[in-house]
């Protein structure tokens, strides 16, 4: 049964009523020996899916109205006239069944459609959230990183150098009075000094990147110097130009997906050479990391591993697009390009008024 | 004789290293601690009322910079000697402090032992920093490698305007704007720079740039 949805209720009301009429006139004119009643089934089937059950009753009394009426019209010899009544009481419970199943029909149908929808948009809406939180999550691991390397760094630090002068104070004392315990004195002042020196390796650790312009040359910088020391490869930073960025979690998040994707061109490519360059260009500011490595399988699966999904998100989060692929000739270039300039910075150091703990 | 005693303001916004370093200073015998601020604010308003012979002067303050702070004492109190000390590592802050007018930088993390000779190294005149940093500066005065390293004097104009344009905080970028030509030239440049100077990388050209804008050569 096809007929257009765009049709109009009352549209389809008129012309299954006409429908209606002009299967009567046939019927009136054909001989009463045939029986047309299977035709009428398709307007009122119609009128019950498309205007509703209570529509296709009346169409269907209509339509066993007008054929009795025909029949009796046409002096149809019947022995009785109830014979006539029970025909038609026939034709009506018939037409009756049909709209009720169809309508059951129709009710079961439009409810699916309705619960798939629904679905769907609840769906929508996880997925949505999920990458919210993913965000969300990236964006807090950084500002508390951030938070405790300041903490430690400034807070920690500085009281453990107001601690140290105290017991240098008291070690000076007990040495004027040429007391034994100045020795054990200065030894505290060491094992404090000491913990200043731990204090800022752990702080450096978690905030890598220092918070000016160029802190994340600098950092990249120092990240391959170290990498090369530390797993006995070649790491390059490559940088043509300054590149400033006053803007502290985009270059955050630009060191984090450089050193991921370094971290797994050595550890899963297997890489001797890993070559990190930052660029400007016209476009924008192009970050990228190459290796002769293994490379990766030709089609990276979309859950190709937390790193992965971590770099993702890193480059989706400061607006930059990222990309993955295997150089043929062997190795991988992980890019990752920012569309518009790092924002300008102002003359005479005005980023360095931002930084907390800026000197 | 406590009038000779050599007066020092200390400029610090954590109060637990003041007032140590307050007991430690008043503790030797020919020093004194003549008053405490944690602002910039606060420590020149003292400098006029209170005259001291030094300024101990951290580098993050309450409120303002520190390098401001001594900038403006440079001018407003040139007779008072200051010595840097601050959380930072003395390679990157050292010759900033330095350049902007303090007379000796200690790390607060070795304040203990280096903190009263740094103050007696001033007062007799002299830098009062680490023989690490006085052996960078004096790596500096000494020209290593007398056919690679080119006074910026030798840049050229428009390689001269780049270095400037870097040194006041611009990047490529602003750079090529400012200057009305492409991203790539100014690369050119900072290439040519970079040689000239020899410099290994754009962190270091950075440096040198800011470093050479704020010593006001030009």
């Amino acid at each position: 049964m096809t007929w257009p949805e765009s049709r109009s209720r009352e549209g389809t009301m008129l012309i299954t009523s006409a429908m209606v009429a002009l299967i009567g006139l046939g019927d009136y004119l054909i001989s009463w020996q045939i029986s047309l009643s299977v035709i009428y089934v398709y307007p009122i089937a119609i009128a019950a899916w498309y205007v509703g059950p209570r529509f296709a009753y009346v169409l269907s009394i209509l339509t066993v109205v007008l054929f009795t009426a025909g029949d009796l019209a046409s002096d149809i010899p019947y022995t009785s006239w109830l014979i006539a009544v029970w025909n038609a009481i026939v034709r009506l419970v018939f037409y009756a069944v049909l709209i009720h199943m169809l309508d059951y029909i129709r009710s079961l149908t439009v409810g699916l459609e309705t619960r798939v929808l629904e679905r769907t948009t609840d769906l929508r809406k996880e997925i949505a959230e999920r990458e919210r939180l993913e965000r969300e999550l990236l964006e807090v691991g950084a500002r508390e990183r951030r938070r405790l390397g300041y903490d430690l760094h400034d807070g920690l630090g500085q009281h453990l150098t107001g601690t140290a002068l105290a017991v240098q104070v008291l070690r000076e004392k007990l040495a004027r009075r040429g007391a034994p315990e100045a020795v054990e004195a200065a030894r505290a002042v060491d094992l404090i000094e000491d913990g200043i020196a731990l204090s800022r390796k752990l702080a450096k650790g978690l905030q890598p990147v220092e918070m000016h312009a160029g802190g994340l040359m600098q950092a990249l910088q120092e990240f391959a110097g170290a990498t090369t020391e530390l797993f006995k490869i070649s790491c390059r930073f490559e940088c043509e130009a300054p590149i400033l960025f006053s803007d502290a979690s985009t270059a955050d998040h630009l060191y984090y997906i450089a050193r991921e994707a370094a971290g797994n061109a050595i550890k899963h490519g297997k890489a001797r050479n890993v070559i990190i360059s930052l660029d400007v260009r016209d476009e924008g500011s192009l970050l990228t990391v190459r290796d002769d490595g293994i490379g990766i399988p030709h089609s990276v699966p979309k859950n190709g591993g937390m790193g992965l999904t971590i770099m993702t998100q890193r480059a989706k989060l400061i607006g930059a697009s990222f990309d993955i692929r295997a150089i043929p000739k062997g190795g991988t270039l992980v890019s990752c390009s920012l569309p518009q300039s790092p924002s300008i910075v102002e003359p005479s150091h005005a980023d360095r008024k931002q930084d907390p703990h800026y000197a | 004789m406590p009038d000779e005693k050599f007066k020092i303001l200390l400029v610090d916004d954590h109060p637990l290293v003041r007032e140590w370093l307050a007991s430690l200073i008043n503790q030797q015998p020919d020093l004194v601690v003549c008053g405490e601020a944690e602002s910039a604010q606060e420590a020149l308003g003292y400098l006029g009322t209170m005259s001291p012979d030094l300024a101990i002067v951290d580098l993050s303050l309450k409120e303002g910079s520190g390098l401001e702070l001594i900038k403006t004492m440079r001018v407003a109190h040139p007779a008072v000697a200051i010595i840097v000390l601050s959380m930072h590592d003395e390679k990157h802050y050292a010759e900033r402090a330095i350049r902007a007018g303090a007379r000796g930088y200690v790390m607060k993390r070795e304040t203990t032992k280096k903190i009263i000779a740094a103050i007696s190294q001033v007062r007799s005149g002299k830098l009062g920093v680490s023989e690490e940093v006085a052996a960078l500066f004096a790596e500096r005065f000494v020209d290593n490698h007398p056919r690679s390293r080119t006074p910026v004097e030798e840049l050229s104009d428009r390689e001269l305007e780049v270095f400037r344009l870097l040194g006041q905080g611009m990047d490529t970028r602003s750079v090529a704007t400012n200057l009305h030509i492409s991203i790539k030239t100014v690369q050119a440049y900072c290439a040519r720079i970079k040689d000239k100077l020899d410099l290994a990388n754009a962190t270091e050209l950075l440096r040198e740039a800011v470093r050479w804008s704020e010593s006001g050569v030009y």
